[in-house]
C-alpha cells in the first residue's frame, strides 16, 4: 500500500514526509520500530456514536469505534477490494448461485466462546432484521450451516457484485455470538471478535475499549490490510472522547490531553505543521463533494437550466473553500486510478465557470428569476460552505439562488420531499470507495435517487451494472453511466475532498484509513 | 378671552399660543440639557455613526458583502482588505458594514414592537383592574425564563430568519417593558390632574392618551434604549448559535460564528465585529444613561437592562 498523496497547498510536502515515514514504519518492515505495549490512548471525534451495535448503524461516528470491536467475514483491503477476514475463503459455484464460506478456526469472541457457523448464520439473520443496509443481503435466499466452520449462502440468482457489496463497511455485516441473535437493534452485548473489547459508553463523554488478550490474529498476513490483516493490539485501552467544537479538539491536542483527532480544520493544520509535538495525517481522498438537483421542482426540472448550473460552476473555488484547501479536482464518479475510473468522460463540462454559456442556457430554458433554493445544513461544515460558494457563483450568472440552512436531520427529511428544495449539497464518504454499484445505487431505482425523479435510462444502466458478469463488462457500463450523468445534469460532481487528521508525535503506527485503526498503534515514551 | 378694547400693546397671546410657546421653550431647554449631558452626547454620536453606516452601507463598503475572493482566503488585514477576509475570502470590513444593517433593523423593530406591545399591555393591566392579574401573571410566566434562553428557544422553534429573530426578541423583552409601563401608569393614575380630568367628564380614551401616557412614558423611553442595546447583543447571540438570519447574509453575530473555528489562526474575523458590537452597545447604554438623567431624574441607580 502506498498512501495516495494529493495537493494540499502548504501542507503537501511536510505531511507527505510524515505519512511516508509512518507508512514505512508500520508496513514495510514489521519490527523495524520498537513497538511499545501498554498505555492508554485518547481519540477525539466530533459526535456521539448513535449506536455501538456494529451492524445497526451506518454512522461514521459509530464505525470509528465499532470496527475496532467487531469483524466481518469479508471486508475491504487497503486498496479497497474484498478480502477474507473472519472467513478462510469463499467458493462460488459456476452458476453464481451458491457461495460456500469457510471460517477461520479458533477465533474467539470477547466472551471466550469460539466462533462457529452457528454464530455466522445467526449474525446474518439478525443483519436482515436490524442491519442498517439490510438490502445487501437481498440477493441471498437462505443461509445453511454446512459444517462447524462452513456456511453456504443460497442466492436468489447470480449476483456478480455480491462480494463487493457484502464487504461494504457502510453498515458492516459483523459477526456476533449466537446469544445476541434475537436482540433488537442497539441491544446486543457489544461482543465481537476484534482486537479490542467494549468496556463502557458514557454518552456525550466517551466510549472506552480495552485490549482483548485472547484475540485471534489473522496469521495469513504479516501486517494490517484495510479492515483486515494481521492486527496487533499494543495499547491497554483506548478512549474515544466526544468533543463537538473543533477549536476545543485542537486545543486538547496541543495541550497533550488527547492523542489523535478525527478531523482538524485546515487552518489549524497549517499552524500545527511547524509544531514538533504534532504529526498531521492526511486522509485523501476521503469523500466526494456533490450537489444534487431536484428534478421534481421547477426550475430544476428543466435540463437546460441544470446544464446552465453545471457550466456556471467553478469547481476549484467551491472545493478550495469547502474543503479549506484539502481537495482534488475530479469530474468522475469514481476515484482516479481505481478499477472503475471512467476517464475523461464528462470532463468537457467540468469546472468551466462559463457565465456567458450559462446565461445563454438560462435564456433557452426560459428562466425568469424563479428562486433556486439550496438545501444545506449547519452540522457538516463542508455542506454549508459549499452552499455559500455555489449560491454566490449562481447569483453571478443571474440565478436567484437562496440558501436554506437547517440542521442535518431536517435536511435529510426535506430532501426526501418532492417540493421545497432545488439543490442539495452532500459529502459522500463511504459510497464512492465501495465501488460503482454502491455509488450509483444512490442515483438509481429502486432506491429514491438523490435527484428525486428516477431516470429510466440510468436505471437500465444500473441494472446492467449489477448483472455484468465480468469486471470489463461492468467497467464499460460504468463509462456509459458517467456519460449519462453528464447528459441529465441531475447530480453534479464538484470534486474530491480529504480529511486532515492529527496526532501527537509520540503516537506511532497510525495510518489513516476509512476508520481509525487503533490496533497497531502504540505510544512512545 | 378676547382683548379688552383700548389696549394698545402687542396683541396678547391666546392661551393656546402661550402653551405652545412654553412647550417650545421647554423642548429647547430639554434638548440643551440632553446635548449638554456628556454621556448622552457620546452615545448619540456613536448611534448616529452606526445608523449612517447602515444607511450608507452600499457606498461605504469596499466590496459586496458576499463577494468571494478565492485567492485571498483568511487574509490578514492589509491595504486591500482593511480588516482581513474570512474563510470564504469575503472582506470582513464590507461584511461588518452590511451586518450593521441587520443589527439595526432587528434593534429598531424589536424596540418598536416591544414599545407598542409593552405600552398596550402595561396600560391595560393598570387601567382595567380586572385585567391586571391576568396580564401580569401571564407576563410573569414569560419572565420566569431567562431572557436570552427564551429568545434562543423561540428562534430555534420558528426557524432561522430575521423576522423570527425579531419575533423571538419581542416576546422576550415585552414583559419587562409592560411592567415598567404599568408601574409608571399606576403612579400617574393617582395624580390629581387625572382626577380633575375625570371630574370634567373626559372620556377614557382622552384620559389614557392625553394625560396618563403622555406623563408615564419617560421611563419607557429610557428602557427602550436598553432594549435596543440588548437586542443587538441578542441578535449576535442568536446568529452565533445559528438561529439568526441565515447565511450568506452578514450579521455581526454570524461573522463571529464563522470565525470561531479560526480564532487562533485568523483573529481578525472575530475581533472586529466583536469590537463593533461592544462599541454600539456602549453607545446605546451611554445614551440611555443620559436620557434617564435628563428625563427622569427620580429613577436613578436601579435600571433594568431587560436581559439578565
Amino acid at each position: 500500500m502506498r498512501p495516495r498523496l494529493r495537493q494540499a497547498g502548504l501542507l503537501r510536502t511536510l505531511s507527505t514526509t510524515a505519512i511516508l515515514a509512518l507508512a514505512a514504519g508500520s508496513l514495510a518492515a514489521p519490527g523495524a520500530m520498537a513497538q511499545v505495549h501498554g498505555g492508554e490512548l485518547v481519540f477525539v471525534q466530533g459526535s456521539n456514536p448513535p449506536s455501538l451495535d456494529g451492524m445497526a448503524t451506518s454512522s461514521q461516528a459509530s464505525r470509528n469505534i465499532t470496527m475496532n470491536i467487531y469483524e466481518t467475514l469479508y471486508g475491504l483491503s487497503e486498496d479497497i477490494s474484498p478480502i477474507p477476514i473472519l472467513a478462510e475463503g469463499v467458493e462460488v459455484s459456476d452458476d453464481g448461485k451458491t457461495y460456500v464460506f469457510t471460517l477461520r478456526q479458533g477465533v474467539l469472541f470477547h466472551n471466550g466462546k469460539e466462533m462457529t457457523s452457528e454464530d455466522v448464520k445467526a449474525s446474518m439473520e439478525r443483519y436482515r432484521r436490524v442491519g442498517a443496509t439490510a438490502n445487501k443481503l437481498d440477493p441471498v435466499r437462505d443461509i445453511e450451516i454446512t459444517g462447524r466452520y462452513e456456511v453456504t449462502f443460497h442466492m436468489v440468482g447470480p449476483t456478480p457484485t455480491f462480494l463487493e457489496s457484502f464487504s461494504s463497511p457502510r453498515a458492516p455485516a459483523v459477526i456476533i455470538p449466537v446469544e445476541d441473535a434475537d436482540t433488537e437493534a442497539g441491544r446486543n452485548s457489544f461482543v465481537g471478535t476484534g482486537p479490542y473489547k467494549f468496556v463502557e459508553y458514557v454518552p456525550d463523554s466517551h466510549v472506552t475499549i480495552e485490549r482483548f488478550d485472547d484475540y485471534s490474529a489473522d496469521t495469513r498476513h504479516d501486517s494490517v490490510d484495510g479492515f483486515g490483516g494481521f492486527k496487533t493490539a499494543y495499547l491497554d485501552r483506548v478512549i474515544f472522547r466526544v468533543i463537538p467544537e473543533p477549536g476545543a479538539q485542537v486545543a486538547a491536542l496541543e495541550a497533550g490531553e488527547v492523542h489523535l483527532v478525527e478531523q482538524i480544520p485546515m487552518p489549524a493544520a497549517r499552524r500545527l505543521d511547524a509544531n514538533p509535538d504534532i504529526v498531521l495525517h492526511e486522509n485523501m481522498p476521503w469523500a466526494f463533494t456533490t450537489f444534487h438537483l431536484n428534478l421534481a421542482e421547477p426550475p430544476t426540472d428543466n435540463v437546460k437550466f441544470r446544464e446552465a448550473i453545471q457550466v456556471a460552476l467553478q469547481m476549484e473555488e467551491i472545493m478550495a473553500i469547502s474543503s479549506e484547501g484539502l481537495y482534488e479536482l475530479n469530474h468522475g464518479w469514481q476515484y482516479p486510478d481505481t478499477t472503475y475510473w471512467a476517464g475523461d468522460i464528462g470532463l468537457e463540462y467540468y469546472n468551466l465557470a462559463d457565465a456567458e454559456r450559462a446565461r445563454a442556457l438560462l435564456a433557452e430554458a426560459g428562466y425568469n428569476g424563479e428562486p433556486f433554493s439550496i438545501l444545506t445544513d449547519s452540522n457538516i461544515p463542508q455542506h454549508g460552505r459549499a452552499a455559500v460558494v455555489i449560491a454566490e457563483q449562481l447569483q453571478n450568472v443571474g440565478i436567484n439562488a437562496v440558501i436554506n440552512q437547517v440542521d442535518w436531520p431536517t435536511a435529510l427529511n426535506i430532501r426526501l420531499q418532492d417540493e421545497g428544495w432545488n439543490g442539495w449539497t452532500l459529502q459522500m464518504g463511504i459510497e464512492p470507495v465501495q465501488g460503482p454499484v454502491a455509488m450509483i445505487a444512490t442515483l438509481a431505482s429502486p432506491a429514491r435517487p438523490h435527484f428525486a425523479v428516477p431516470d429510466a435510462e440510468l436505471d437500465a444502466l444500473y441494472q446492467e451494472l449489477i448483472s455484468g458478469m465480468t469486471v470489463a463488462e461492468r467497467q464499460e457500463t460504468h463509462k456509459r453511466i458517467q456519460a449519462r450523468l453528464y447528459e441529465i445534469f441531475a447530480s453534479i460532481k464538484i470534486g474530491d475532498s480529504g480529511l486532515m487528521q492529527a496526532g501527537r508525535a509520540n503516537v506511532k503506527g497510525f495510518v489513516p484509513y476509512r476508520f481509525p485503526r487503533v490496533h497497531d498503534v502504540w505510544i512512545e515514551g | 378671552m378676547t382683548a379688552e378694547p383700548g389696549t394698545t400693546a402687542a396683541p396678547p397671546l391666546s392661551l393656546a399660543q402661550e402653551v405652545a410657546r412654553a412647550r417650545r421653550r421647554r423642548r429647547i431647554v430639554f434638548l440643551r440639557r440632553l446635548l449638554g449631558h456628556p454621556s448622552f452626547l457620546i452615545g448619540f454620536v456613536i448611534l448616529l455613526a452606526f445608523v449612517m453606516t447602515a444607511l450608507l452601507a452600499d457606498w461605504l463598503a469596499p466590496y459586496g458583502p458576499t463577494r468571494i475572493h478565492f485567492r485571498a482566503i483568511l487574509a490578514p488585514p492589509s491595504a486591500d482588505h482593511w480588516l482581513g477576509t474570512d474563510g470564504f475570502g469575503r472582506d470582513i470590513l464590507s461584511r461588518i458594514i452590511h451586518g450593521t444593517r441587520v443589527s439595526l433593523r432587528i434593534g429598531i423593530f424589536v424596540v418598536l414592537f416591544t414599545g407598542i406591545l409593552g405600552t398596550i399591555l402595561g396600560t391595560l393591566a393598570s387601567y382595567i383592574s380586572w385585567l391586571d392579574g391576568l396580564i401580569m401573571r401571564g407576563l410573569d410566566g414569560l419572565m420566569a425564563f431567562p431572557g436570552v434562553l427564551l429568545a434562543i428557544a423561540l428562534a430555534a422553534a420558528l426557524g432561522p430568519s430575521e423576522t423570527n429573530a425579531i419575533i423571538a426578541l419581542t416576546v422576550t423583552f415585552t414583559p419587562r417593558t409592560a411592567r415598567i409601563v404599568r408601574a409608571s401608569v399606576i403612579v400617574v393614575q393617582q395624580m390629581q390632574y387625572i382626577e380633575a380630568a375625570r371630574a370634567v367628564g373626559a372620556g377614557h380614551g382622552r384620559i389614557v392618551f392625553r394625560y396618563i401616557l403622555a406623563n408615564a412614558l419617560s421611563p419607557l423611553i429610557v428602557q427602550l434604549t436598553f432594549v435596543f442595546a440588548v437586542s443587538i447583543i441578542a441578535e449576535a447571540i442568536l446568529s452565533f448559535l445559528g438561529v439568526g438570519p441565515p447565511p450568506p447574509a452578514p450579521s455581526l453575530g454570524n461573522i463571529i460564528a464563522d470565525g470561531r473555528t479560526y480564532i487562533q489562526e485568523a483573529w481578525w474575523i472575530t475581533v472586529f465585529p466583536g469590537l463593533v458590537i461592544a462599541v454600539a452597545v456602549l453607545g446605546l447604554n451611554l445614551m440611555g444613561d443620559g436620557l434617564r438623567d435628563v428625563i427622569d431624574p427620580r429613577q436613578h441607580s436601579t435600571r433594568d437592562t431587560g436581559g439578565r
